[in-house]
């Protein structure tokens, strides 16, 4: 592969381009699924559109003073960088033969961490106390949701023989059936399904954001331009996070054929739908009740649907 | 042999400009700084030399003392590279004894390369020794109570394993009849054999700081000089340790499933409990000291896999934790050296007055979080990947080992935002408006570290990996997983490339610099977030809040434990020394009688 060729997969397909349009789109649906929820109209389908366009080239950017600037403007983009690098190696292990395009899933674990962190260095350099004080709600959420996250995501690594590359994750669910088709895969999955709630930071997991309380927390000093990246970044990850689970428990969209392709869109779309359906109907939680909740009941569950794999259940 | 053997030469040198330094008047403290930064430079280029060209071993009478192999001319490269630095590092550092504190660090330098070349296990007790009583001389060398106190706990610790390292040579001696090392490598079926392996062991890892022998180190970290500690704990003392591990477990013994176990249980409970204890620290160079107790447990765990990727990963990992943990350790000196404060709670906002420093802090902070592209992540990919090989008893649970690893490494991050966040990001307690730079021989070292967290990163499969690590393992590598960092790196930096040209090009709104804002509110009057009470959440959890006592209190701490048993065993005996003259006289009246009835009824 020539640097062109990588280029054009971070850049247009599948990367910053299509992910970002896509996780636009996905923004959509959820505001839309919600207002109808609620009996209300919901926004056209581009509004997402205009909205980043306007933050990105009619806005404003707010900067704070007497910070690193540096830092300040910098952690967008990194986490732009890095949940658009996630989600082109996820992507490119879906439908292609290259079994380890870039990394493996351990890579992606810890691509998926990057944009919560620069999140967080990016709140703590505004020198803001309410940002300060999401920052440090986002960080003890990815505490809490990382143990289960960890123990839920080694079933599909136990199932499919100890295989790390995402591609040789996906050909043994085409040869051997889903992951999710199993006792274990479906606790697992289960225990996902909460932890990627939280790397979302959908409801009820919005703490660090928590708009009635903290005014936005996390971003409260962030406006235009710097804003518009952590929204790009964050769309990126709406749209990445149910790629990942359609590919460790469903398989993928296997080797690419329209068929697949249309089963994994449907399996992606029902994964949104619950994700949405949980944020709708639950208020948000206290940090310390996520805590328990994740370390304690989704951990045991997670922990459990281990123990049945290595069993081989 | 005609003139002198370079193994000889290498390891002598320090030695004898360590004892000169010790002789020196104090009037002559620039001598000391001059002789320790040639000497340790000429070491480094020595071990360079070495390293490339392999010397024949150095003899004594006909026994071969000091010999090199790839392992351990790795190690020596390691050590001198590390003393240049703490040399460096050290040209402004000022206390009464000069001369005694380079002395001290060029024997530590001599002996620690004694230890890695030994091929007797005499010599090796030797070097050993040397190097466990230098740092309790470097931790005291302040002479406060404090570092007293703890130069006291590390001798006790480290020395305590020395006598059980020397009982587990006296094994070996009785099981092979030589003290030469790897002569024959011994299986571990027989209780003796076992036996003499754990005491081994236990000196390695007490040396390298894992748990239950870590309590040390937050200690040393917390009251030495910064410099000795980024020099002995966090570097030297790592490296000897986890190198006498791995020589005891690749050379001297033929390891079974049991001991394999030991390892990787005590890997895992170091991992994610000393980094626990890191959490909630207020201390900056306490925290930082628990991370290098946490870091230990990945290259014990690597070493406890017993296949040539973890094996090799936790050599790479400790390559790596020596190197930015040393960068952690001196860029926190820096911040203390300009600042004259480690309490998290004062400090903050530094990031704008010392910029070097604290970009080279947060590249050594990703990379001991293990974030890809830097140096970290690469070792940890590879000792994830020696877990999933493993087979064995230890293989059964190897998902548990996999999450345990994994887990801490999401708690390192966690720690490290706290401590950017305290030192760096937040709003300071005082004015530190007027703080500067710390000076280019303090910064220097630091941008150097951090430089090679970078490269040894994104390079890792073209200079790390084939050039030095490889070859001190000396078994072929094969990976499961798949890494790219070049092309991921790349990637990466386009992105930030384009997002800058965002910045700098979309013209079409302003930018401008306004006050913070709270919601209306005076962000003076709200009350800053110091950050040091981030954490107290997870001490909410039951278990982990009983372990945090647990661990203040000394409940993990072996030297504590073992003083309290000690103190309980000599309760009866005390009560007998009641300094009354006739009590001794019946006594010994008593212990004559019974003598006499043993000779003449027996």
């Amino acid at each position: 592969m020539n640097l062109a060729e990588y280029l054009f997969m971070f850049l247009v397909f599948p990367g910053l381009l299509f992910s970002g349009a896509a996780g636009l789109v996905i923004g959509w649906v959820d505001r839309k699924v919600t207002a109808m929820l609620q009996w209300r109209v919901g926004p056209p389908w581009y509004q997402n559109f205009l909205d980043t366009a306007k933050l990105l080239l009619y806005k404003e950017t707010l900067i704070p003073k007497g910070i690193a600037r540096g830092y300040f403007l910098g952690m967008p983009l990194l986490a732009l960088s890095a949940a658009t690098l996630a989600s082109t190696v996820l992507l490119s292990a879906n439908g292609s033969t290259r079994a380890g395009f870039l990394g493996d899933v351990i890579v992606v674990v810890y691509l998926l961490m990057m944009p919560p962190i620069a999140l967080m260095l990016g709140a703590f350099s505004s020198a803001n106390t309410l940002a300060t004080v999401g920052a440090s709600r986002e960080i003890k959420l990815m505490l809490s949701y990382e143990l289960p996250f960890l123990l839920a995501l080694s079933v599909p690594i136990v199932k499919s023989g100890y295989a790390l590359k995402l591609g040789d994750i996906i050909n043994y669910q085409a040869a051997n059936g889903a992951v999710i088709g199993s006792p274990s895969g479906v606790l697992s999955f289960l225990a996902m399904i909460f932890c990627i709630q939280a790397k979302l930071g959908f409801v009820p997991f919005d703490m660090p954001e928590a708009e009635t309380e903290l005014m936005a927390g996390v971003y409260i000093e962030y406006s235009g331009k710097a804003l518009g990246f952590f929204k790009l970044a964050k769309s990126i990850m709406i749209f990445a996070l149910p790629v990942l689970i359609v590919t460790l428990y469903c398989g993928g969209v296997g080797s690419g054929g329209v068929v697949d392709i249309m089963k994994g869109a449907l399996e992606y779309i029902a994964i949104v739908f619950i994700m949405i359906l949980i944020k709708n109907t639950n208020p948000r939680v206290r940090i310390d009740h996520a805590m328990k909740f994740f370390w304690g009941p989704v951990a045991f569950l997670a922990a459990l649907s281990c123990v049945l794999a290595v069993m081989g259940y | 042999m005609v003139g002198y053997n370079s193994l000889e030469l290498l390891v002598g040198l320090p030695l004898l400009a360590g004892l000169f330094c010790l002789i020196l008047s104090d009037r002559f403290k620039d001598l000391a700084r001059i002789v320790s930064l040639l000497v340790s430079l000429a070491v480094f280029a020595g071990s360079v030399y070495l390293f490339i060209n392999k010397p024949g071993p150095w003899q004594l009478g006909s026994n071969i003392m000091l010999a090199s192999d790839n392992l351990s001319s790795f190690i020596a490269l390691g050590i001198s590279f590390f003393a240049l630095t703490v040399s460096v590092y050290s040209l402004t550092y000022s206390t009464r004894s000069l001369g005694r504190y380079f002395g001290y660090i060029l024997i530590t330098l001599g002996a620690a390369l004694g230890a890695a070349f030994s091929v007797n296990f005499i010599a090796l007790l030797v070097f050993w020794g040397i190097v466990a009583a230098m740092l309790y001389l470097l931790v005291n060398i302040a002479g406060t109570e404090a570092s007293a106190v703890a130069a006291k706990k590390a001798i006790i610790i480290v020395g305590g394993t020395d006598a059980l390292l020397i009982f587990g040579v006296g094994l070996i001696w009785h099981i092979t009849g030589s003290f030469n090392m790897g002569a024959s490598r011994i299986g571990l079926s027989g209780l003796t054999a076992f036996s003499s392996y754990l005491v081994i062991a236990a000196a390695g890892l007490a040396k390298a700081g894992a748990m239950p022998f870590h309590s040390w180190v937050p200690e040393v970290a917390e009251h030495a000089p910064i410099s000795v500690t980024a020099y002995l704990p966090a570097s030297v003392d790592k490296l000897l340790g986890i190198y006498l591990l791995m020589r005891a477990s690749l050379t001297i013994f033929k390891m079974s499933d049991i001991a394999n176990l030991v390892l990787l249980i005590v890997g895992a409970i170091t991992i994610v409990f000393a980094v626990l204890f890191a959490l909630v620290q207020h201390d900056m160079k306490k925290l930082l000291g628990y991370h290098a107790v946490s870091q230990v447990g990945y290259m014990v765990l690597g070493i406890g896999t017993a296949n040539p990727i973890g094996m090799a990963g936790a050599l790479f990992h400790m390559l790596n934790n020596s190197i930015y943990k040393s960068c952690l350790f001196l860029s926190a000196g820096n911040v203390e050296h300009r600042s004259g404060e480690t309490d998290l709670s004062k400090l903050g906002g530094l990031a704008k007055y010392m910029p070097i420093t604290f970009a080279a802090f947060f590249v050594a902070s990703l990379s001991i979080s293990g974030i890809p592209p830097f140096n970290g992540f690469v070792s940890k990919w590879m000792l994830y990947q020696g877990v999933i090989a493993s087979v064995g008893l230890g293989g059964k649970l190897k998902v548990l080992w996999l999450v345990a690893a994994m887990f801490g490494s999401a708690l390192t991050v966690a720690s490290f935002m706290k401590l950017i966040h305290a030192v760096f990001l937040g709003r300071p307690d005082g004015d530190f408006a007027h703080i500067k730079e710390a000076p280019f021989n303090m910064t220097m070292p630091v941008v150097v570290l951090a430089s090679i967290c970078i490269i040894f990163g994104i390079g890792a499969f073209v200079l790390p990996l084939p050039l030095l690590i490889a070859p001190a393992i000396g078994l072929g590598i094969s990976y499961s997983g798949a890494w790219q960092p070049m092309p991921a790196t790349l990637l990466i930096l386009a992105g930030l490339v384009i997002g800058v040209g965002g910045y700098l090009l979309l013209k079409t709104a302003k930018f401008r610099q306004t006050d913070t804002f709270v919601g209306g509110w005076d962000p003076d009057k709200l009350g800053r977030v110091d950050g040091t009470e981030f954490y107290n959440t997870v001490t909410d959890i039951k278990m982990v809040g009983k372990a945090v006592k647990l661990e203040a209190g000394g409940g993990f701490d072996i030297y504590s434990i073992s003083s309290s048993i000690i103190k309980a065993m000599s309760r009866p005996l005390r009560f007998l020394h009641n300094g009354i003259l006739p009590t001794y006289m019946v006594w010994c009246l008593l212990g004559a009688i019974g003598i006499m009835f043993f000779i003449f009824l027996r």
